[in-house]
This record gives C-alpha cells, sequence and structure tokens, in this order.
C-alpha cells in the first residue's frame, strides 16, 4: 500500500501543477496514481483518503462545471462581490 | 431584517389570481420581511418581462470537504438587486418517505429564517428538500445547525445523488419490500460517495415498493429496485365479487387488460394463471381489496435511465430479475455487484457519461462480462435481430496459441 | 484548516425516518391490508390489525415560503399529532387516525387556498423545475406555467372523474431535472438559437477539450481568437441541447425571441398494463407567453380534453394513442404534424411505421 502522505503530496502535485490548462476528476487522479505507484496503489483507501485530506485542509476544493472536478481554490469567474 | 423597497409588478400579480396555490404569494409572503425574497420578486418581474432568466451557475461554493449539496447561483444583475446577488441552493437530505413531525419543520424553518431567503421547495426533483437562496458566508452556519438538528446535506454534481423512494409500507399495502427502510441503508452506507463526487457523473438510486413505481425510478434513475413477486396473486374470492356486484366489469376492465392474458372470470370465480403474470399490477390497483401481490415477495433491479442529455434519454433495463431484500442489508451481495459496476463505469467512462449511456457504449454483453453477471433472457425484450455478432471462441483460441 | 473546528459534524446522513413516523404508521408498517378512496383527495388505509388511517392530500405550488410550512406544521399539529408528509409529486399530505377531523381539516386547508384531491383518476399536482426563479439554463418560466396550467385544469384535481390517471410534468430545458420525458403530458422548454459565444472570457471559464468533447453532435470546433485557443460552432450541426452551456458559462444559449415549450405526451412510468414508455412529441414549439402562457394551456387542455372523450376506462394517454394511431390522433387533436415529428438522432429509425397498419 502507498502511504497516504505520498499521494497526497502527489495528487496536490498533479493538480497544482497543471490549474488552468486541465481539470482533473477524482477518476483521473485514481489513473494518474496508478502509473505512478503501480499495484501499491488501492483507490478506495489511500487514494480516497488522500482526497479527503486535501479538500479538508482546503488546499484543494470540489468544483462543479457539467461534472464534479477537483481543483486549487481559486475566485469564481461567476461570482459577485 | 426590514425590508424597504417595494417593486411594481403586474405581471407576476397575474399570477396570484387563480383557484391554484400560487408561488408568488409564496415569495411575496416570505419578501414581507426577507429582503432576499423581496429582491428575488423584482428579478422575477424582470424576467416575465424580458422573457429571460437572470441566473448565473457557480461552480465553487460548498460547505468545507463536500463536493456536493450546494448548487452556486449568481444573479447577472447584481447591483440592481443586491440581496439575491449570491442565491445559493442547499439540498438537505430528506427522511426517507418525506416524513416530518410539525417541530423538526418549526426548527428547519428557523434555521432557514435566520441564515437564507425563506424560500424552499417541497421538495426538490432529485427528493431533497431545496432551500432556495443563501449566500456564500451563510453556508457554513446553515449546515453546521443542519446537522446539529440531525440533518445533513444531499448530493450534487458527479456523487451518489440523494437515494428516494416511494412511502412504501409505512403506508402502501402493496410495497414487496421495505423501501425506507432499504433507501436509509442505502444513503448512509454511501455517504462518502454522497458527499465526495468520484464518478464519472451523478448516480442515482430510487426505491419503489411495487411496479407501479410512484418514484418514476425506471425513468430517473441510475439503479432502479423495483419492488415485485415470484408466487401466486392472493385473491380473497369473496371481495371480488362484491367488486363486480359493485360494478367492476372483470372481463372487461381487468381480464382483457392484462398483459400476460392470465386471467379468466365466470360470474364467480376469478382465476390467474401466476406462470404467465408479468406482475404489473393492474388487476390489484383496480381491486385492492380483493387482491394483493404474493408472499414470497422481493424486487428486480434495472439500471440506466436517465434524462437526453447527452446521448439521448433511457429507461432502466432489467440487470437482476429477482432479488430477496431483507435485514440485514449489509450481508446482501447486491453491493459486491454494485462496487463492481462502479469501478468498471468508474475506469472506463467518459466525462458526463452516465451509466447507462457507458452501457450503451460498449454493449451490455461486455458490461455483463467486466462486472462478472451472467447474461439472463430477462435482461432483453427480445434476443438480437441481427447477426454482425462478434464471436469471441475465435479470439480466446488465438490467445491460447501466444 | 480542518484542526480549527474539530466538532464540526460532517456524513451523517439524514435522520431516521423513525424520528418523524406517527405511532399508527409505526404499529401497522408492513401491515397494511387495502385501502380505498372515499373521496377525492382522501385515502383510507385499513391495516390487518383493523386500525385506520386517513390520509387528507392537499396541492402544492411546491415553491413554498417558511410561513406556510409553519402553518402546514400547525395543521399537523391541530389535527394528527403534528404528523404529515410530502409526496413524490409534491402534495402534502396530513395523516388522521381520528375520521372526525377530516372535514375540518378540509375546510382549513380550502381556507388556506390549498385544494385537495389529486388521488385516484385524476390529474394531480405537476412535478417541475426552477426557470426563472432560480436557474442559469432555464428555456422558460416553470412555476408561472405550471400555475396558469393547474389553475386551468384545477377541477380534475379536485374529482376522479378520467379514464385513468394523468400526470403533468415540466421542465424548463433538456437538462430535464424534473426527468418529464415520461409524462401523459410534459412541457419542455426549447432555445432554438446557437450558443453565443463570449470570446473574450471563454479561456477564462472554460477548459477548451472538455467543451469540444462535450457537444453530442461534434459541431464544436478547435479555433483561435486573439492568439489564444477558442472555439466556433458548426451551425447547421447544432441541435441546440446546451450541453456546451453547462460545461461553459461562456456559451449562453438562452435567447427572448426564440425560447419557448414543447409538449410531450403518452409517457408513462408505472408498468400497469402496458410497459413504462417515453413521451412523444406533440406539439413542437409554442412562443413564451408570459405571465399566464395562454397557448400552453389551451394545448393542454385541449389534450386532457379530447382524451377524457374519446378513451377507454384505464386507458392512459399513451395506451388510448397506441391503440387509435398516431394519425387519428393528429387528425383528431387538429396538430399539423411536421418534419419537427420526424426522429433524426441515433436509432430514429426504429420509430418509422414499418407496417400497413394504417388507419384512413
Amino acid at each position: 500500500m502507498a502511504a497516504v502522505e505520498e499521494v497526497r503530496d502527489a495528487m496536490y502535485k498533479m493538480v497544482s501543477g497543471s490549474a488552468g490548462q486541465k481539470k482533473w476528476k477524482a477518476t483521473d487522479l485514481h489513473k494518474a496514481c496508478i502509473e505512478l505507484f503501480g499495484d501499491d496503489y488501492n483507490k478506495r483507501k489511500e487514494g480516497k483518503e488522500a482526497i479527503k485530506e486535501l479538500v479538508n485542509s482546503g488546499k484543494l476544493v470540489y468544483t462543479y462545471f457539467g461534472g464534479s472536478f477537483i481543483e486549487v481554490p481559486r475566485v469564481e469567474g461567476a461570482a459577485n462581490d | 431584517m426590514a425590508v424597504d423597497k417595494k417593486y411594481e409588478t403586474p405581471m407576476l400579480d397575474q399570477l396570484e389570481t387563480g383557484p391554484w396555490p400560487s408561488f408568488v404569494k409564496e415569495i411575496k409572503a416570505a419578501g414581507e420581511e426577507n429582503p432576499m425574497a423581496n429582491d428575488l420578486i423584482g428579478l422575477l418581474e424582470q424576467s416575465y418581462t424580458e422573457r429571460l432568466g437572470h441566473w448565473k451557475h457557480g461552480g465553487i461554493v460548498g460547505v468545507m470537504g463536500y463536493g456536493g449539496g450546494v448548487i452556486g447561483r449568481y444573479s447577472d444583475l447584481p447591483e440592481k438587486y443586491p440581496a439575491v446577488s449570491h442565491f445559493h441552493t442547499i439540498r438537505v437530505n430528506q427522511p426517507a418517505g418525506w416524513y416530518y413531525t410539525a417541530d423538526v419543520l418549526h426548527k428547519l424553518c428557523d434555521i432557514w429564517d435566520k441564515h437564507g431567503s425563506g424560500l424552499t421547495n417541497m421538495h426538490g426533483s432529485t427528493g431533497d428538500m431545496v432551500l432556495l437562496g443563501c449566500t456564500t458566508p451563510d453556508l457554513e452556519p446553515v449546515f453546521s445547525e443542519l446537522t446539529e438538528l440531525g440533518f445533513d446535506l444531499g448530493g450534487s454534481g458527479s456523487d451518489v445523488r440523494t437515494p428516494s423512494c416511494c412511502c412504501g409500507q409505512s403506508r402502501c399495502e402493496w410495497a414487496c419490500y421495505d423501501t425506507m427502510g432499504l433507501t436509509h441503508f442505502i444513503t448512509q452506507k454511501f455517504q462518502d460517495e454522497l458527499h465526495r463526487p468520484a464518478f464519472p457523473y451523478k448516480m442515482k438510486f430510487k426505491m419503489s415498493g411495487c411496479p407501479n413505481d410512484c418514484v418514476a425510478s425506471i425513468a430517473r434513475s441510475d439503479i432502479s429496485i423495483i419492488g415485485t413477486w415470484r408466487d401466486e396473486i392472493q385473491i380473497n374470492q369473496e371481495e371480488v365479487r362484491n367488486y363486480s356486484k359493485n360494478g367492476v366489469n372483470i372481463v372487461k376492465e381487468i381480464a382483457v387488460l392484462c398483459p400476460g392474458k392470465c386471467i379468466d372470470w365466470d360470474g364467480n370465480e376469478i382465476k390467474i394463471d401466476d406462470s404467465s403474470c408479468r406482475h404489473c399490477m393492474h388487476c390489484i390497483n383496480v381491486m385492492p381489496k380483493g387482491l394483493a401481490p404474493g408472499k414470497d415477495r422481493g424486487a428486480v433491479v434495472l439500471m440506466g435511465a436517465k434524462a437526453p442529455i447527452v446521448e439521448g434519454a433511457l429507461l432502466s433495463s432489467v440487470i437482476i430479475p429477482f432479488m430477496k431484500i431483507e435485514e440485514p442489508y449489509d450481508d446482501m451481495e447486491f453491493w459486491e455487484v454494485i462496487e463492481e459496476m462502479w469501478d468498471v463505469w468508474c475506469d472506463n467512462g467518459k466525462a458526463r457519461e452516465r451509466i447507462g449511456e457507458f452501457i450503451q457504449r460498449v454493449g451490455l454483453g461486455n458490461f455483463l462480462d467486466e462486472v462478472g453477471l451472467e447474461p439472463v433472457a430477462e435482461m432483453v425484450a427480445h434476443p438480437r435481430d441481427n447477426p454482425y455478432i462478434f464471436y469471441e471462441d475465435y479470439l480466446e483460441e488465438e490467445d491460447e496459441d501466444e | 484548516m480542518a484542526d480549527a473546528k474539530p466538532q464540526r459534524l460532517t456524513d451523517i446522513g439524514p435522520p431516521h425516518h423513525d424520528r418523524f413516523m406517527p405511532p399508527i404508521i409505526k404499529k401497522n408498517y408492513g401491515k397494511w391490508k387495502y385501502h380505498e378512496i372515499p373521496r377525492p383527495g382522501v385515502l383510507v388505509h385499513t391495516s390487518d390489525s383493523g386500525d385506520k388511517l386517513y390520509t387528507v392530500r392537499a396541492g402544492s405550488p411546491r415553491l413554498l415560503s417558511t410561513k406556510k410550512i409553519r402553518i402546514f406544521a400547525d395543521l399537523a399539529t391541530k389535527y394528527c399529532g403534528g404528523h404529515l408528509r410530502f409526496t413524490s409529486r409534491h402534495n402534502v399530505e396530513f395523516l388522521l387516525t381520528d375520521a372526525a377531523n377530516i372535514d375540518p381539516l378540509i375546510a382549513d386547508l380550502d381556507a388556506l387556498g390549498h385544494p385537495v384531491g389529486g388521488t385516484g383518476n385524476s390529474i394531480t399536482s405537476i412535478v417541475h423545475t426552477q426557470g426563472w426563479v432560480h436557474c442559469h439554463s432555464a428555456a422558460t418560466d416553470a412555476s408561472g406555467v405550471v400555475k396558469a396550467v393547474m389553475d386551468d385544469v384545477i377541477d380534475e384535481f379536485k374529482t376522479m372523474e378520467l379514464p385513468a390517471k394523468l400526470r403533468i410534468a415540466l421542465a424548463c430545458c433538456l437538462n430535464m431535472c424534473g426527468a418529464v420525458h415520461c409524462s401523459d403530458i410534459a412541457i419542455l422548454g426549447i432555445h432554438k438559437r446557437i450558443p453565443q459565444i463570449d470570446l473574450k472570457t471563454l479561456p477564462k471559464l472554460c477548459e477548451i477539450p472538455n467543451l469540444i468533447a462535450s457537444c453530442p453532435t461534434n459541431a464544436i470546433r478547435p479555433t483561435t481568437y486573439e492568439g489564444k485557443p477558442s472555439v466556433e460552432i458548426q451551425e447547421d450541426q447544432c441541435m441546440f441541447c446546451a450541453n456546451c452551456f453547462t460545461v461553459c458559462p461562456a456559451m449562453p444559449i438562452a435567447d427572448p425571441d426564440t425560447d419557448g415549450v414543447s409538449i410531450w405526451i403518452g409517457g408513462k412510468v408505472s408498468n400497469a398494463r402496458s410497459e413504462p414508455m417515453f413521451s412523444k412529441l406533440a406539439i413542437p414549439f409554442i412562443p413564451n407567453n408570459p405571465p399566464r402562457w395562454p397557448e400552453v394551456v389551451e394545448a393542454v387542455r385541449m389534450i386532457v380534453d379530447l382524451w377524457k372523450a374519446n378513451a377507454n376506462k384505464h386507458e392512459r394517454v399513451g395506451e388510448w394513442i397506441e391503440r387509435i394511431g398516431w394519425p387519428k390522433f393528429f387528425r383528431m387533436s387538429g396538430i399539423p404534424f411536421e418534419k419537427t415529428h420526424i426522429d433524426d438522432f441515433k436509432h430514429a429509425g426504429l420509430t418509422f411505421k414499418r407496417s400497413a397498419h394504417l388507419t384512413y
């Protein structure tokens, strides 16, 4: 099993590294982590836990644009001041 | 809160007249004290005048840690109607069967009067209690007060949407399983999947107690669990005779309309060939005192229904022809099947592709292979009528040679 | 940040319904024997134990103020121990154990402006969406059309004189939050103008590959605008579904002069007699005419009256039309049959008439 901290940091790097260019779904993150960690990676355990930690800490947020994504927090395009 | 501004609303005023209860009266009633509801009146009158909506979809707001339950909404006229500049929707997961007490409704209203517009939908299409119109800073306080009262948010986005069901055994003699019990169980079992979107798109469960399908599960849910039975319809001949005496024409109204053509009425006794019964409910609907579903009850599971977006509307189709639904629910093998299906869909589904569309794209046969279910004749209306068959024994032989 | 609020409750799910069900329901859960409808809007369920539960069902506009909810709650306290429920079609139901309370409760509901009915062979409340009240993608209002239609057909809510039940639903765009596509009569908001691309904000708001992939007919093509990646639309390939707008807010599609509603009929979800079926297109387009959409009201009334006068007992709208055939329906209704009635999406061929079974 891959360590939750390792997965969490890898996921954060993926999302923050492509902010503005690519929107990541949870399923995309799991697929990328399988590439990275191989058979060690369990999306139901450390995968789920890593996303939960990132979102609970506020480092990443869920967004919705016709489907749900996981992104770096940003100012909403539609928001009014 | 004081409301000083009054809007002229000649268009909306016309919808305060007439015998059906008026939503305009509701908004105006809330608007007497609530500035958000009051500004909504102004904005809506403008929409009626211009024949155009004035809302923008927000994609980011929510409560900390959840990806579902809050729909971001902003007006595109924030200067003119400042109180509805932020007007987010909060979906509150309803109790199964939509039962409430006066006491809990007053407490829910207290929370909403304090933090929101004072306007609701009882209920939204998926089944949630919908709180219409909340500002961003008020989202967390509303959430915290709701959880204190024992309520939680519902789903939105690419997650398990709030499961819903008919009133089932709580008030219906036709319910073939405990829809409310199962709905509560599913909602609790999949709390993580409900609040933290992890799918290609939405995933809806709807539970109906019998094939009358009062929650429209076959049209509106990815997983439709419809109660049914597999033994004989229970008959009370005396009551059937009473229906006949009281004007029900059993031949014309029941036997002729029976899709399995399995009902016989000799003027004194009703006979049913249960082996041809399609479990449609018609005869039982017409004579609820005379006929009842059998005693060996359970459910048929269908899957894949959806509205048109993106690839066209679908009705659910059979995946498990019959399944017993008995406590402890956690012991049911069904959950392993569900998780297997989710895995296949998550690994291969495209963005915004519902599981029904996914099955259409890859083929039901291939989907069954992946999930590990055996194909059975109940899954199709009829076998294929085209000969373009992907025979696989040839492929398998090749594989063995390698 | 997560440590800041250690007491914060999450993932508790909804409260268990046991907290809210009246004692008579708890006692007779799973033991109901049969039910009767002694009068429109009133159900009597009898259990194995002989207990009787009286349900009084009242119509609702779905959009309710907290003031009204409190009034409902107080009526429940006055007449039935503070217990009530809502139905899958937005009606409110009071759960009584004392039959003597039925008449006074109905009188109170009438005085409040909430008619009692919607049971048996009636038109019950219209399932509908948010419309201009709260939705960004609406092609029409929802509550206003529903109010105007129900004002007109309210007698069919208060009585049970139809051949079968009749379910009306309204969705204000093709997203169909109301999933209207299996209704006896569906009112569906329609856009007819292609999205007006906001070229300036598009790169900021939207991810272009996602946007291109969102189009079911591949009408959205990549291009550049002021040196940045952008998109253009092949006009003749756009079927106005607005899926691109859902994915990308810089593709607004609403337009007052070309938005309106279409009317679809003959769908059902119940398995009774015939299998569940989709609603089919009856009227391709009616312009938005607020505040009371008189052309929509008239069309719904015409279809209801035609069905009521011609259907056999127990025949839902779709079953009636299946029996008489669609050509006869078009002749009887006077609705002109047009090119738009012929399907041209996937599997359209399955909807062509492939036999000589015709009526003349």
